[in-house]
C-alpha cells in the first residue's frame, strides 16, 4: 500500500510539472490562474497522500489551509485583475 | 528519494524562472506556485508549523497583495524595456565572479557542517513538561522565548504605522469596489465563516500539534482580505478607536504578562502550573490583532474614519 501511495505522489508531482508548461506558454491570463489554481488542488492531493503515507496528522490541517487559501488568489484575481489586464 | 530530488529541482527551476520573468503577473502565478513547492517542501523537512505559514502567508496573502499592487500599475508598462540597453561586457563577467565566490563561501560553510547537529531540540524536549503545551514549536515561542515573539508582533505593528503614515497626506479616495455578484456573495457567505471557525481550531490545536497564533492570525487576515475584495469597509464607527485598540491588543497582552512576570523579576517566565492558560490567552490576543493587521496592511491605506478626520 505504501508503495501504491509513493508512486501515486511522484505521479501528482509529475502532473504539476507538466502544468508549469500552461503557466509558462499561457496564452491568456485566465489559462494562467486556472493553471496555479489546479497546483494548488494537486497539493492538496499530494498532502492528503503524505499524510497517510507517515501518518502525520497535521498534514491533514496545512492541506486544509492550502484548499481554504486558494481562494483568497483567486477571489484577488478576479476582483482587481481580470477587467483591468483583459487583453493579456 | 526519487520525490525529494524532483520536487527540489521543480523549485530551482521556479525560482529561476520566476526571476527571470519579465511579465509581472506571470511571474505574481509563478510566486504562487512557488509558495505551494515551498510549503510541500517544508512538510518533506518535517517542519509542518512552517508549512502553515507558508501556506497561509507565502502563496494565500502575499499573492492576493501582488495582484491588488499589479492592478494599480499603469496598464501600458511596456515589458522587456531594459532588454535593449547595451552593457559593458565587464559587468556580467564581474557579477558571475563574484556570484561564484558567494556560492563557493556558501557551499564550504555547508560542507563545513557538522554532520549530526542535535541543536537545542534536546533541551526543549527535557523541559517540555514545564512549558503547558506539549507542541515543542508552540512552547518555544510563547515560553522559553517569549520575548521573541513579542518582538515580532511589535514588528508587525510597526509596519503597519509605517504604510499608515505614507498614506495619510494622500487625499485619493479608496478605489470604488464593483459590486459584488451572487456567485462571490455566496462564497463570502460560506468562506468567512468557515476561516474564523479554522482559525480558532488552529489557535486551539497549536498547544500540541502544529498550529498557533501567527498561522491563525494569517487564516483571520484571509478571511479580512476576502472580505475586503468583495467591496466590504470596516464600519466607520469602527474605524477609530475600536480599530486600534485591536490592533494593539495582543502587544498589549505581552507587555503586561512582562511587566507582571517582571514583578517576580523573571521577565517572561511563566509559572508553570498556569502556563498552558496564559500561553492559549497570550495568543488569542496574538492571533486577533495578526489578523487585524495583516488585513490592515492589505488594505494598504487608513480606514475612513467618523467626521473624516483621517
Amino acid at each position: 500500500m505504501d508503495r501504491l501511495y509513493l508512486i501515486l505522489t511522484l505521479f501528482l508531482l509529475l502532473n504539476l510539472a507538466a502544468g508549469m508548461w500552461r503557466v509558462l506558454r499561457g496564452p491568456s491570463a485566465v489559462d494562467r490562474m486556472l493553471a496555479s489554481q489546479l497546483f494548488g488542488t494537486t497539493a492538496v492531493a499530494i498532502l492528503l497522500l503524505l499524510a497517510q503515507l507517515y501518518e502525520r496528522e497535521a498534514l491533514r490541517d496545512v492541506a486544509l489551509l492550502f484548499a481554504l487559501l486558494a481562494a483568497v488568489t483567486a477571489v484577488a484575481f478576479v476582483r482587481r485583475l481580470w477587467q483591468s489586464h483583459e487583453h493579456k | 528519494m526519487l520525490f525529494d530530488a524532483l520536487l527540489g529541482l521543480l523549485l530551482l527551476g521556479l525560482a529561476w524562472l520566476l526571476l527571470s520573468c519579465r511579465d509581472l503577473f506571470k511571474a505574481i502565478v509563478l510566486f504562487v506556485a512557488f509558495g505551494l513547492l515551498m510549503a510541500i517542501v517544508w512538510v518533506r523537512l518535517d517542519a509542518p508549523d512552517v508549512a502553515l505559514a507558508e501556506v497561509a502567508i507565502g502563496a494565500g496573502l502575499t499573492g492576493a497583495l501582488l495582484m491588488s499592487a499589479l492592478a494599480k500599475l499603469p496598464v501600458d508598462n511596456p515589458p522587456g524595456r531594459y532588454s535593449n540597453e547595451k552593457t559593458h561586457w565587464l559587468l556580467p563577467l564581474t557579477l558571475a565572479l563574484m556570484l561564484l565566490l558567494v556560492a563557493s563561501g556558501l557551499g564550504y560553510a555547508l560542507w563545513s557542517l557538522p554532520v549530526i547537529a542535535p541543536g537545542l531540540s534536546g533541551e526543549v524536549a527535557a523541559n517540555l513538561e514545564q512549558s503547558g503545551v506539549s507542541n515543542p514549536v508552540t512552547a518555544v515561542l510563547l515560553n522559553f522565548r517569549g520575548y521573541d515573539t513579542l518582538l515580532e508582533i511589535v514588528v508587525l505593528l510597526l509596519a503597519l504605522l509605517g504604510v499608515w503614515s505614507l498614506n495619510s497626506l494622500d487625499a485619493t479616495p479608496a478605489t470604488a469596489e464593483k459590486p459584488a455578484n451572487l456567485v462571490l456573495d455566496t462564497l463570502m457567505r460560506l468562506l468567512v465563516p468557515l476561516l474564523i471557525l479554522v482559525a480558532a481550531y488552529l489557535l486551539w490545536a497549536g498547544a500540541n500539534s502544529p498550529g498557533g497564533a501567527f498561522q491563525a492570525g494569517a487564516v483571520l487576515a484571509a478571511a479580512g482580505v476576502l472580505l475586503l475584495l468583495a467591496g466590504w469597509r470596516l464600519p466607520t464607527a469602527l474605524a477609530g478607536l475600536p480599530l486600534r485598540l485591536a490592533l494593539v491588543a495582543g502587544p498589549v497582552a505581552f507587555i503586561t504578562l512582562a511587566a507582571l512576570t517582571l514583578l517576580n523579576a523573571r521577565l517572561l517566565e511563566l509559572p508553570v502550573e498556569h502556563a498552558g492558560m496564559l500561553i492559549l490567552l497570550l495568543e488569542t490576543f496574538a492571533m486577533f490583532s495578526i489578523g487585524v493587521t495583516l488585513a490592515a496592511l492589505f488594505l494598504g491605506q487608513r480606514p475612513q474614519e467618523r467626521g473624516g478626520s483621517a
